[in-house]
């Protein structure tokens, strides 16, 4: 009991100091203007990600080759904590994001309008696809201190694609097989190569804006620089209801890692 | 860093990889091939491979041509399906599974009719096959006279399709088929918006020189789909062979083939013609050349259709002028046609290059075929948009 009674005043003393310390710690890695406790972050990070179905539809047999294209973010996110741990916060991002894939695909249905004429079928072969977007992304998070250093924000976001290219052609597969079967599977078949591959183009036929969640992680690492990783899932369909050139819904999935300067 | 950087598409295509799901079934339902057994194949049919066919997906008459005198009972069919579809003989009513090498009475032209179902069971085709008895060949100084009066929509009603009614021609030559053929339907895949008399072979009402139909080729814009294929023109044709819409895409030129076994001895062919040219030439590019011309074509070519290993020898877009087994051809001149705008009568005369031998010409071992076309370079997607060529009363001159 004696041994106790000595500990118990210098157990308290410790925790008391510690609680002091991690106090000093929020303090210490909160906003730099303790008053308003409003401040920015500049962003700059490397964009990877893709427009995909989701789930991939059962006509994709293989991803054969995928590659992000370029896949840039720069922005600029103002905020303010409203307490100790929750605050909110509103950005404007430039991003260029792209990908590009081959795809061995089997039946996949498609119908392709150039010029008022229509081609549509059931395609079997190789498809390869070329999508790239500029654009900005007006991101509105709430925010929460996990702990003094982490920071995860959450929230809706709007993207306007200021120039979109979503081109590709089709040929046959590793297997030498590439056809269309037109109008359905009892069509007659149209077989298409690779010496001459059948293009296409629906640059024009994706929407302009999207919208979607953002969940952003951003890691204080020094005292005005944040290390910071987020990800922006798009909840709209990029094709328009009744485009029929591309059978399934696709969404914009994209993820930015990078350095944030933080005020 | 770099070597990471490297690593990234490999890790993103193992990681989308995780995502493919279960391939589905085949939804095709095609007879991809025929065939019958038989121990001596050359005492009914002419060639060992007339006893294994090809099927076309526009097909859905199967037919083995055999010998005028052979004596046809049970034979042994064979059909290969696409891949898990289910092959049913139908009897009346009844559908029952097939099996592959159970003979059918094929006497007396008896035709069995068939249905594939495939793999995922949503889709369905019928066939009919058959044994068809080739014609008698004995006839002395013959014509054969193809007015173009016979025609109508095909099933999609899209484009025109030609009935050849010459008894002649049909009794001895294209009795098997006797459609006249073109580019139409591959015309079809890229301007599908197009009205029937805007493909580029047509008919005319009353257009003919004696006031009777006749058929009006035109050298027709592909629009975008045919750019996109970098196949920017259609020439209007009209001929006798097979149009293999598989591979329209694919190798334009191998798409035509031409000519039908023929057991008579073509010496003349003649035709009536209008002919007016199209503004500027352009080629394959789609580049105006302002010094080339373009020029109507009308030709016959005879050819041995057996080479010298008994390999079956089609000539198609690509060498039917040209192919060393061509024994006769008559050609419309070029660049001197002679052709207006007013109807004018054509007469060309078979020049052989080598003379018919009395047996291979008796065994289906010679392959004929008559053609025109409003661009003579439209096999290689060269020429003039607009070129058009107004077509009546081909007659083809035997000698028996």
């Amino acid at each position: 009991m004696m041994k106790i009674r000595q500990i118990l005043p210098i157990l308290l003393l410790t925790t008391v100091s510690a609680l002091q310390a991690q106090e000093d710690e929020w303090e210490k890695w909160g906003p730099t203007d303790k008053q308003s406790k409003v401040g920015v972050l500049l962003r700059a990070g490397y964009t990877i990600g893709g427009t995909t179905p989701l789930p991939l539809p059962e006509e994709i047999r293989s991803i054969k080759e995928f590659s992000p294209k370029g896949g840039a973010t720069v922005g600029v996110d103002a905020y303010k904590m409203f307490s100790r741990r929750w605050g909110a916060s509103i950005g404007w991002h430039f991003f260029y994001e792209g990908f590009h894939t081959v795809a061995e695909v089997k039946n996949y249905k498609m119908s392709l309008t150039m010029e008022g004429n229509t081609m549509s079928g059931y395609f079997t072969g190789t498809d390869v696809t070329n999508n790239s977007m500029w654009g900005m992304t007006i991101p509105l998070l709430a925010t929460f201190r996990m702990s003094p250093r982490w920071n995860v924000s959450m929230g809706p976001y709007a993207s306007v694609f200021i120039t979109r290219k979503f081109d590709g052609r089709v040929y046959d597969n590793s297997k030498g097989v590439g056809y269309l079967r037109v109008d359905d599977p009892t069509g007659e078949k149209v077989n298409i190569d690779r010496e001459n591959p059948a293009t296409y183009d629906f640059d024009e036929n994706m929407r302009t804006w999207n919208y979607g969640i953002e969940l952003a992680f951003d890691w204080k690492a020094l005292r005005h620089m944040n290390v910071f990783g987020k990800i922006d899932w798009g909840l709209r369909n990029v094709w328009p209801e009744n485009f029929d050139a591309v059978d399934f819904r696709m969404y914009p999935i994209y993820a930015t890692v990078g350095l944030a300067y933080r005020y | 860093m770099n070597k990471y950087a490297k690593l990234l598409p490999l890790v993103s295509v193992a990681l989308l990889s995780g995502c493919i799901q279960d391939e589905p079934m085949n939804a095709e339902c095609d007879i991809e091939y025929a065939s019958v057994s038989v121990e001596n194949p050359t005492d009914i049919f002419y060639h060992d491979y007339d006893t294994l066919q090809t099927i076309s997906t526009v097909t859905d008459s199967i037919g083995f041509l055999v010998r005028r005198t052979a004596q046809v009972g049970m034979l042994p069919l064979t059909l290969q399906a696409t891949e898990g579809a289910r092959v049913l003989i139908v009897d009346g009513n009844e559908e029952v599974p097939f099996v592959n090498g159970t003979p059918l009475d094929f006497s007396n032209e008896q035709k069995h009719r068939f249905k594939v179902v495939s793999q995922d069971g949503g889709w369905s085709r019928t066939y009919e096959v058959k044994v068809v008895r080739d014609s008698n060949f004995d006839y002395d100084h013959m014509y054969m006279t193809f007015d173009f009066e016979q025609y109508s929509l095909e099933s999609g009603n899209k484009y025109y399709v030609w009935k050849e009614t010459d008894p002649i021609a049909t009794g001895y030559w294209i009795g098997n088929d006797p459609m006249w053929k073109n580019g139409n339907p591959g015309y079809k895949l890229s301007v599908s918006s197009a009205k029937p008399e805007d493909y580029p072979s047509a008919p005319i009402a009353g257009g003919g020189p004696d006031g009777s139909d006749c058929v009006k080729l035109v050298t027709r814009d592909t629009g975008a789909f045919g750019r996109m294929v970098n196949y920017r023109l259609a020439s209007g044709s009209m001929f006798i062979g097979e149009f293999d819409v598989a591979n329209a895409l694919k190798d334009a030129l191998a798409a035509t083939l031409f000519g039908v076994p023929f057991k008579h001895r073509p010496t003349r062919i003649s035709g009536w013609f209008r002919y007016i040219p199209g503004p500027h030439f352009q080629n394959r590019d789609g580049v105006i050349l302002p010094d080339s011309i373009d020029q109507p074509d009308f030709y016959a070519v005879m050819y041995r259709n057996q080479d010298a290993e008994g390999h079956e020898v089609r000539l198609n877009g690509a060498d039917i002028l040209i192919n060393p087994h061509i024994v006769a051809m008559a050609r419309l001149p070029h660049p001197n046609h002679g052709l207006t705008d007013e109807w004018q009568y054509v007469v060309l005369d078979m020049v052989y290059r080598e003379e018919l031998d009395p047996e291979l010409l008796e065994n289906n071992g010679y392959s004929f075929t008559v053609s025109v076309a409003s661009s003579y370079r439209g096999g290689e997607f060269e020429g003039c948009v607009g070129n058009t060529l107004y077509v009546d009363a081909i007659t083809v001159e035997c000698e028996y």
